[in-house]
């Protein structure tokens, strides 16, 4: 890179009059010079207008696209039919099954997302301690990760049947003296058994990002607040944590893009029950499933699409609230070079 | 030494990593049956391979190996999906999207309503010769593959006719006769009929009658000179007097305790065609492979105690029937129609009924069936094809629109489970029927 920031070596050796100009080297300039110039100036946006044009190519236009087909009737197999303006959205807005699907999937949402970071924080706390062969229980928290969701779904699916003696989770209720469970059926028991899945898949996923953050805490806070007295669940609660907040801030949010999308667990939770569409009720139905219903159940592609930028702009929204949650938090994080710095003064001081 | 331990316990790790890797990444199974001749190039042309999708229990497996030992040419990779209602969304999210229908697909006579909107998708059999065979096929189900414009894009295997499947044993231990001729003697009536000998079992022994009302509903349905659309294609459900009379007399059946209750498709992994939840069962041709399947899973057999009527409450009906098309987009489509139209010649549909009691379509095969009487040992020894045959004389399909499998499993489907679940009455469930009906499908 220095080379490029030298000047460009100029054939003319002999001083000229005004030819002392760093950027333009003289008006004299050969098409190396212009070229070393365009590379310094442009192969920035060369190297990475691939992930662009690739993004331009599968992401920006499918999503203008999809706008172009939420104003329009647009059937199934037959394909474009006449402008109807913004038809489509209000017919969503005012659709009861619309409005099902956005409480169930908050509700799966909920369910299966904060078990799963608090299950995610004591996993990485546990893991960031010394324990023999660490590094296979590291990596034995991700299996459930590689495990494709569709295997998953099925064998969840068939643990949580409905009936009373062939379902394993019914089992073992009745193993501990409890009545049976209708998990298809119950709307609620539906929802705790989906986000059971959720949270199997990406508890140990965030666990290691977590795990990642915790490693990057000073072993000396610990050591002063041990010294201190603190037990190690203060410890935790009082180090640990705050030192970690940006990372939790950064799963919270994934974490909730991911939930607000979920699709393969509900589709296949009970398939071959009206089609697969989330319950016979739609007890389950997320809003993704939803969509799909209305795309290739209903054959209906413009609401479809309207459906798909109405949760678009959901996600949006609260991905901003996200943002600017986490931007007042992160201005509380001013303190903690303080509290370090107070540690790191006390102990300095007890020398 | 530590050095040596630590380097052998890493070596242990990779390795075991490494083959968990290779497990969890590699590819999906081959899926290729069986292999071309060795080495001899046949006189009908370069080798070729056929994809083709099927649904439900088709009885080719057999078959596919029979025409590829025939032509040695030709190799089958054969796809099967589970239901129908998967199988439809299968098949019209890659219509939609113009590619990814295999060579052959099979179709359902449920969604020819909607498939004949757009029949240009698949090709017309009569390029590949299926003129000259049009007289093998019931007249109804030759016309019923034939779009508006005289072509057809459907090859006809297998017609629904209907009988009920019954458990014998159950049966005798109720009092009620347990031979076939007389059980068909006791439920040849009407549907009130068929009911109220539930409500005698039912009495005798405190256990449900029928599995779930989703199916009997169906086949009630069925039975109508029409449906859910008339002939016209309007909308035939609200001011329906004969369908709502139905309706009643079912909803009393569900909550006199006659039905079991049962998730259709999963019938507690097949444990209840075996432990006697329930006594009867509508049985269509092709739900016999069903039905079949779902005791072998629940641990059942022959023994098990099932066996066939040869009588259907109300008469005689049609409820289902599957056609094989070949999609324009196919690549092979010479090969694949001369597929199809091997498929559906008379003896291999004999064939198909042996492997998975498909009832055939064509009259020779139909005709076949009921002279050489077959006794299957499953359902103690009844003679199904001849009784199917029987079954079928007379009997048409009905006309279906284009939202009828729509309407038949998400409008009345959740209406009949709210029956069974007991969370509406016959009131009830048809009044949420009717405003599902107008959510999904009037304004839907």
């Amino acid at each position: 890179m220095a080379s490029t920031l030298d000047k460009p070596p100029r054939k003319d050796m002999t001083a000229r009059a005004g030819a002392d100009d760093p950027v333009s080297g003289g008006s004299r300039r050969t098409w190396r010079d212009r070229l070393s110039w365009l590379d310094f100036k442009a192969s920035p946006y060369l190297y990475i207008s691939p992930f662009f044009l690739l993004f331009a190519l599968t992401g920006l236009f499918p999503l203008i696209y999809t706008v172009f087909v939420a104003v329009h009737d647009w059937d199934l197999l037959s394909g474009q039919g006449k402008f109807v303006g913004f038809a489509n959205f209000t017919t969503t807005l005012g659709d009861r099954f619309f409005w099902n699907s956005i409480e169930n999937t908050v509700s799966i949402f909920l369910w299966g997302t904060i078990p799963q970071i608090l299950g995610a924080l004591l996993l990485a706390a546990v893991l960031d301690q010394h324990l023999k062969a660490v590094t296979f229980w590291r990596m034995g928290v991700l299996l459930p990760y590689v495990v494709t969701p569709v295997a998953v779904a099925l064998i969840f699916s068939s643990i949580f049947r409905n009936s009373a003696d062939t379902s394993l989770a019914n089992n073992l209720l009745s193993a501990v003296g409890l009545d049976p469970i209708e998990w298809k059926r119950d709307r609620l028991a539906s929802h705790v058994a989906i986000g059971s899945m959720v949270n199997w898949r990406w508890t140990g996923y965030n666990a290691l990002i977590l795990l990642a953050a915790m490693q990057a805490v000073s072993r000396d806070l610990y050591e002063a607040a041990a010294i201190d007295g603190a037990g190690a669940v203060r410890r935790f609660f009082s180090i640990t944590i705050p030192s970690i907040r940006p990372t939790v801030i950064f799963v919270i949010v994934t974490a909730t893009v991911y939930g607000l999308q979920i699709f393969a667990e509900p589709r296949l939770y009970d398939v071959a029950n009206a089609g697969g569409i989330g319950g016979s009720e739609r007890q389950f139905q997320t809003t993704v499933l939803y969509l799909w219903e209305m795309a290739f159940f209903r054959q209906n592609l413009g609401r479809a699409s309207a459906v798909a930028l109405l949760l678009f702009v959901l996600i949006v929204s609260i991905g901003l609230v996200n943002f600017f949650l986490s931007a007042r938090i992160s201005t509380g994080e001013a303190k903690e070079p303080r509290k370090t710095r107070r540690l790191r003064a006390r102990r300095g001081a007890s020398r | 030494m530590r050095g040596n331990r630590s380097r052998f316990a890493s070596i242990v790790a990779i390795g075991a990593v490494s083959a968990l890797l290779l497990a969890g990444c590699s590819g999906g199974n081959g899926g290729n049956t069986g292999t071309p001749g060795a080495g001899e190039s046949s006189t009908t042309g370069a080798a070729v391979t056929l994809t083709v999708t099927t649904f439900g229990t088709m009885g080719f497996e057999g078959l596919y190996d029979e025409y590829m030992q025939l032509n040695p040419n030709v190799t089958i990779e054969a796809t099967n999906i589970d239901t129908g209602g998967n199988a439809r969304t299968d098949a019209f999210t890659k219509i939609a999207a113009g590619s990814g229908l295999a060579d052959v697909v099979a179709l359902e006579e449920g969604w020819l309503g909607a498939i004949m909107e757009v029949s240009d998708v698949f090709v017309d059999l009569k390029d590949y010769g299926i003129a000259d065979r049009a007289a093998e096929w019931l007249d109804w189900k030759y016309a019923q593959g034939t779009d508006p414009g005289g072509r057809v894009i459907g090859a006809g295997t297998d017609i629904g006719p209907e009988g009920i499947c019954y458990r014998q044993d159950l049966f005798a231990a109720a009092g009620l006769p347990s031979d076939r001729a007389e059980v068909a003697t006791l439920l040849d009536g009407d549907w009130q009929n068929f009911f109220d000998v539930g409500r005698q079992y039912q009495q005798a022994t405190g256990k449900a009658w029928f599995d779930q009302s989703g199916f009997v509903w169906n086949a009630m349905v069925n039975q109508l000179p029409e449906g859910y659309y008339t002939k016209a294609g309007e909308l035939n459900i609200e001011g329906n007097t004969e369908m709502r009379a139905r309706w009643d007399s079912l909803a009393a059946a569900s909550a006199d305790g006659l039905s079991a209750a049962q998730t259709a498709w999963d019938w507690n992994g097949g444990q209840s065609f075996v432990d006697g939840t329930f006594a009867t069962f509508v049985c269509p041709g092709w739900m016999l492979g069903v039905v079949k399947g779902q005791i072998e899973a629940g641990g059942g057999d022959a023994t098990t105690g099932w066996d066939f009527a040869d009588v259907f409450p109300g008469g005689a009906a049609n409820w289902g029937g599957s056609f094989l098309a070949v999609p324009e987009t196919s690549e092979n489509k010479e090969a694949a129609a001369a597929l199809v139209l091997w498929l559906t010649e008379s003896d291999q549909q004999v064939k198909q009924f042996e492997a998975a009691g498909n009832f055939p379509s064509t009259v020779a095969a139909a005709a076949q069936l009921a002279e050489s009487a077959t006794p299957d040992p499953i359902f103690n020894g009844a003679p199904v094809g001849a009784i199917l045959a029987g079954r079928a004389e007379g009997v048409t399909a009905q006309f279906k629109g284009p939202d009828d499998s729509l309407i038949q499993e998400n409008v009345f489907g959740v209406a009949t489970q709210a029956l069974d679940t007991g969370t509406a009455n016959g009131e009830q469930a048809w009044n949420q029927a009717i405003q599902l009906l107008n959510d999904l499908v009037v304004n839907g």
